[in-house]
């Protein structure tokens, strides 16, 4: 018998852009004390290396920039322009303020090199002398890795309108594998990259996603997207593009589990160009041999229940903080709100009381949100308190308030809905396999946590049940299951859990009812069925089982178990032939299925002696 | 093409008196509409005055430039306001950036499916009339020839990458639809979001 074990609601989820604060963002340009700016400032000396150090990734053929910025008549042309977004740090973009705990790959520019260029613009914009340019940055052509191990296209391209607003779209992508491949680095190519704000891949192990298209492979549209997980599989990877992004490839030992039937969804950040746009994404896959040793886990802080902002509410604030249970390294930090977003900030209260900024955000633009990773792990130990401080404005002076004139705005999935969310990476330390996953324990308390934030939190009730049963804590898994379904009475993934608690604890009796709800509820879910007939072969209703076992062979054709169980019915019904052809399906798919081999034999033992 | 004459008699005069005179002439008939020398081209590579027409009505220039982005995001806009009055008022695109050629605008107008009729301003003459500032932005003139608004077409923008889901201010179609009732607009210029004309070549 399989029980599946499942959890829900650790989606990763993203969304949508844009928030300008008039009036905060005045860097005050400290006074220069370097002589060599008493000096003319050219382009060849002084400003062609900022170009290519930290524009020309974007700035260049084929990028997401507008123009190129890669010659002195490129930038010559652009040159109040560019002052312009330097000095107002609009460009380039790069959103936490400066801090002890140092990022990977960051793009923000030194103040000098802000003045430097404003000078050069304000005395003509020189170009200089010839020999001080230095030579052109080169950046690999095409994929930035080499050839991937698996390129996947998108099956059918987005036709984006000229106009209108901000547009999230969905792509799914079946991973062609035929067995589990453990993978080192993802390339996302979002299609025109003039277009793409962001992107970021969900890994679908269900195929839920597919629920949402209107026929296969034609995509969904939406903001933040939710994917179930049916198996203690909580995201552990970032698979994040924005512009400028070069592909990461995991640390020794870390790697994404890609299993056979998996599913990609990319979640891609549009905005119209004035012209329809076709626009058809590839993800390219490198793997890896060696399979992961170590297992980083996305938590997340949130407290959307109390995220209910009154209309014209300039400064509404909201915290949520949460106490490790374990010791972890933070390897990377992800802050995201919507439009009403302004200040966003998290920090960590360490166990001896010290307290160390995680981020800063003073100026939240949901255009430029990123997942900043640490330039070293961030060590907190066990005990450590995490906690984020977001400030909305819900104002009319918020320009980029999508209600106008402003509405009471609450917690939610769509973009004119707000979102308080802060996504942490982090590594357990310590990790034994043969202790048990230790990010169990990240996950219960992250569930506690959220159930003392909202009691009526469906996921947490569930996710928490989910842990307390792989401890083998059946008794409490069940309450808690009761909990959740208490919230969604009708919910098919809790029920089939609650179902399979109660078998796996011998109650087969009291399973029927939460399973029969289950696959009533969702006529296509396997594991409903395949639960359903073991609680019905268990109250010695062979009928009855067969039904179920059949119905679930007819979801999942090449399922051993489920034809081997349903022959196992059949055999109990006397129904010898078909049971038999049952137990030789079962050992066409799986020669080594113990049960269908055993099986057969008794049964053609019993079929001779008649 | 008076202006023009006029040019090559001052040019042709050789006595300081002469030319003293000439010139005042020159300033006396030439109005601003036709600056010593400086020519709005259609894409054909024609003289054109687009202020200088019998028919009195409106004039909106819709300055544009093809690698500016948000220009580019205004086309399904100016398209649309230009379809909207196309009874009332002449509608121009201005593309004041001299690198960018007849054959590569072409191509723009049929990638944005633009309809409007297009003049190159290479020597800045109609962006100096209209006081224009950045791409995208317009300007109003009334039936006399007179500026009557310039600035942005409306507030999408806050800022450099900062768009509004929706404009809540429409200040273009406002000063058409003000000068069309023949009352001053509510604005006469607001400043737009875009990519400096300053900049050019």
């Amino acid at each position: 018998m399989k029980w599946p074990f499942s959890l829900a609601g650790i989606g990763f989820v993203l969304a949508i852009a844009v928030v300008f604060r008039s009036g905060t963002n005045v860097h005050a340009q400290a006074p220069d004390p370097d002589p060599k700016h008493n000096r003319e400032v050219t382009f060849n000396r002084d400003i062609a290396p900022i170009m290519f150090q930290s524009c020309a990734r974007c700035h260049r053929p084929g990028e997401s920039g507008p123009f190129p910025l890669l010659t002195y008549d490129d930038v010559k042309n652009r040159a109040r322009q560019i002052e312009t977004v330097t000095h107002s740090r609009f460009m380039p973009p790069w959103l936490p303020e400066p801090q002890a705990l140092k990022f990977a790959d960051e793009l923000r520019l030194p103040d000098e090199q802000i003045a430097s260029t404003k000078k050069w613009v304000d005395e003509g914009a020189p170009e200089g002398n010839p020999a001080d340019l230095p030579p052109q940055p080169k950046f690999a052509e095409g994929w930035q890795l080499g050839q991937p191990d698996l390129v996947l296209k998108a099956a059918t391209p987005y036709q984006l309108p000229a106009s209108g607003s901000d547009m999230y779209w969905n792509f799914i992508f079946p991973v062609a594998i035929d067995r589990t491949r453990w993978v080192k680095a993802v390339e996302i190519r979002p299609g025109d990259k003039r277009f793409v704000h962001h992107a970021n891949v969900l890994v679908d192990r269900q195929q839920n996603s597919r629920q949402k298209e209107t026929q296969p492979g034609s995509g969904f549209e939406g903001m933040e997207i939710k994917i179930e997980s049916e198996t203690f599989d909580p995201d552990s990877h970032f698979l994040f593009w924005k512009p400028g992004t070069v592909p990461y490839v995991e640390p020794e030992g870390m790697a994404l589990r890609l299993d056979k039937g998996t599913d990609l969804v990319l979640n891609v950040h549009l905005q119209p160009s004035g012209k329809p746009e076709t626009i058809q994404p590839t993800i390219g896959l490198y793997f890896t041999d060696q399979p992961a040793t170590k297992f980083p886990m996305l938590l997340q802080l949130q407290n959307d229940a109390k995220l209910d902002i009154p209309a014209g509410e300039k400064n509404f604030i909201l915290n949520d903080d949460l106490t490790l249970p374990i010791d972890v390294d933070l390897l990377a930090i992800y802050p995201h709100a919507h439009y009403l977003g302004k200040d966003l900030q998290a920090s960590a209260t360490l166990p001896d009381g010290s307290t160390t900024t995680l981020i800063h955000i003073p100026q939240w633009d949901l255009n430029w949100q990123a997942v900043y990773r640490y330039a070293q792990p961030v060590f907190l130990p066990r005990g450590t308190t995490v906690s984020m401080r977001y400030v909305y404005d819900n104002s009319e002076d918020n320009a980029l308030n999508p209600n106008h004139p402003p509405q009471r705005v609450q917690g939610g999935n769509r973009s004119k809905d707000e979102m308080a969310h802060l996504w942490l990476q982090v590594l357990p330390r310590n990790f034994d396999p043969q202790a048990g996953d230790t990010r169990m324990l990240l996950q219960e308390a992250l569930a506690r946590h959220n159930i003392r934030n909202n009691p009526a939190d469906f996921a947490a009730h569930y996710n928490l049940a989910s842990v307390l049963q792989a401890r083998g804590n059946a008794a409490e898994a069940i309450t808690e299951y009761e909990e959740a379904l208490r919230i969604r009475p009708q919910d098919a993934t809790a029920n089939n859990a609650l179902g399979a608690a109660l078998i796996a604890s011998g109650q087969p009796d009291r399973a029927l009812a939460p399973l029969q709800t289950a696959a009533r509820t969702s006529p296509e879910y396997f594991d409903a069925h395949y639960n359903l007939a073991n609680a019905l072969a268990s109250a010695g209703d062979f009928a009855g089982a067969a039904q179920e076992f059949a119905a679930a062979v007819r979801i999942r054709p090449d399922d051993a178990d489920a034809h081997a169980n349903l022959g196992s019915a059949l055999a109990e019904l006397g129904r010898f032939a078909e049971a038999k052809a049952q137990f030789e399906r079962a050992l066409e798919i799986n020669p080594a299925h113990l049960l269908a081999r055993e099986n057969l034999q008794q049964l053609q033992s019993a079929m001779g002696n008649r | 093409m008076i202006c023009r004459h006029l040019q090559q008699m001052v040019k042709g005069q050789r006595h300081e008196k002469g030319r003293f005179l000439s010139t005042l002439l020159f300033l006396a008939l030439c109005p601003a509409i036709c600056p010593a020398q400086k020519t709005v081209l259609d894409l054909d590579g024609k003289n054109v005055n687009p202020l200088q027409s019998s028919a009195k009505q409106l004039v909106v220039l819709m300055f544009v430039r093809e690698d500016c982005p948000i220009s580019a995001r205004y086309a399904p806009t100016i398209q649309h306001i230009s379809d909207q009055h196309q009874k009332d008022a002449r509608f121009y695109l201005v593309f004041p950036d001299k690198s960018e050629s007849p054959a590569g605008i072409r191509k723009y107008l049929s990638d944005f499916r633009y309809s409007i009729p297009v003049l190159r301003d290479p020597d800045r003459v109609l962006v100096k009339q209209a006081h224009a500032q950045v791409t995208p932005e317009a300007a109003v003139f009334d039936a006399k020839g007179a500026l009557v608004y310039h600035g942005r077409i409306d507030n999408l923008y806050e800022s450099f990458g900062h768009a509004r889901s929706a404009p809540t201010t429409h200040e273009l179609e406002d000063a058409i639809e003000a000068a069309l009732a023949g009352r001053a607009p509510s604005n006469k210029e607001v400043a737009g979001v875009g990519c400096y004309i300053s900049d050019l070549p």
